[in-house]
């Protein structure tokens, strides 16, 4: 079974090195989506061992990670892993959201920050804002409550299901729309808990409370684009 | 009144101009008839602002000019709707593009 790490990065040229390093002892190989950064994002992904793909210019973490999704695909992925860029998502929670589909019990395993495994430096603002973005999807995006992170990017999937999720948001809203894709659809899935950490750092690039609007506004925009 | 002359040619122009561009295949036929009916409309509002006080009343909104005020922020904010779902689509073919160009190079192992 062959298992692909899809890594997007944008601006993460101090970062993307260690990232990479640290998440290839858990799979095959790593894709490293440089979104049209203007630094050494890409050199340094490369040099910490991933094959980088680059986008020309910037399009935002849903369309990096649909890229790095097909790019892996191509590449004869099996299993595709879904992993920010900033060393938010510990890599040691890979074989736990792996084993599910190496099993054949699932299709899709969702990372969750709120099945037991306490995310480290999470602010209690985030806390909050993740716990009406869980309302918000349910009512508005229609996405089952039983799902209890709205929001996380820590995801794993097999080949054929990758092929099945048809997730067009470039930018933020992604993760509500894959989340809806998946549970409405026939595939089997299930929330792991997986450890995140943050820093300063990853909470000063990472996403903002005013976001949530945006990410409702494009929801709303997307349900009416082909 | 001078407004309603000048917007009578205003209406007049617009009438015109919808049918040449319906003439140059610029336009479908249905559409040039949709404006027309708007542009008529809004022709008789201008010769006889009673039509609109009265159809304003059947709103329950006391002034005609009030009920034109606000259905013209609807169908602006419709009209701006649509330029978003329009830019949005656009921005999903750029990203389509900008993909395909980054996977070009991107092969099955077994070449």
């Amino acid at each position: 079974m062959k298992v692909i790490a899809v890594i997007p990065a944008y601006h993460e040229a101090g970062r993307i090195e260690e990232t990479v390093r640290s998440v290839l002892p858990f799979v095959d190989g790593a894709v490293v989506v440089d979104d049209g950064s203007g630094d050494s994002t890409a050199l340094n992904a490369a040099a910490g061992g991933a094959t980088v793909v680059r986008h020309r210019v910037n399009r935002g973490q849903g369309a990096a990670l649909r890229t790095g999704t097909e790019g892996a695909l191509r590449m004869g992925a099996d299993v595709i892993v879904h992993i920010d860029a900033d060393g938010q998502h510990d890599p040691m929670s890979i074989p736990n959201l792996i084993a599910p589909l190496s099993t054949g019990e699932c299709d899709v395993v969702f990372g969750s920050r709120f099945l037991g495994k306490e995310a480290i430096g999470m602010p209690t603002s985030r806390r909050v804002l993740l716990s009406a973005a869980r309302t918000f999807n349910a009512f508005a995006v229609g996405v089952p409550r039983r799902v209890t992170d709205p929001q996380s990017g820590y995801r794993a999937m097999t080949a054929p299901a990758a092929r099945a999720i048809d997730f067009r948001h470039d930018r933020m809203a992604h993760c509500s729309e894959i989340l809806r894709l998946v549970t409405r659809s026939g595939l089997r899935w299930r929330e792991v808990p997986v450890c995140v950490h943050y820093s300063s750092e990853s909470l000063r690039k990472g996403q903002k409370p005013w976001d949530a609007a945006r990410i409702a506004w494009q929801l709303l925009l997307g349900a009416f684009t082909n | 009144m001078l407004i309603q002359y000048i917007l009578i040619l205003a209406m007049a122009l617009a009438f015109v101009t919808t049918w040449r561009r319906a003439m140059q295949n610029v336009i479908r036929v249905s559409e040039a008839i949709g404006w027309s009916l708007i542009w008529i409309a809004a022709s008789v509002v201008i010769l006889q602002p009673e039509v609109a006080t009265r159809l304003a009343n059947l709103f329950g909104v006391g002034r005609g000019v009030d009920l034109v005020v606000y259905a013209s922020v609807a169908g602006l904010f419709l009209l701006v709707f649509k330029l978003f779902i329009l830019h949005e689509s656009l921005e999903r073919k750029l990203t389509d593009l900008v993909r395909r160009d980054a996977l070009r190079d991107v092969k099955p192992p077994h070449e």
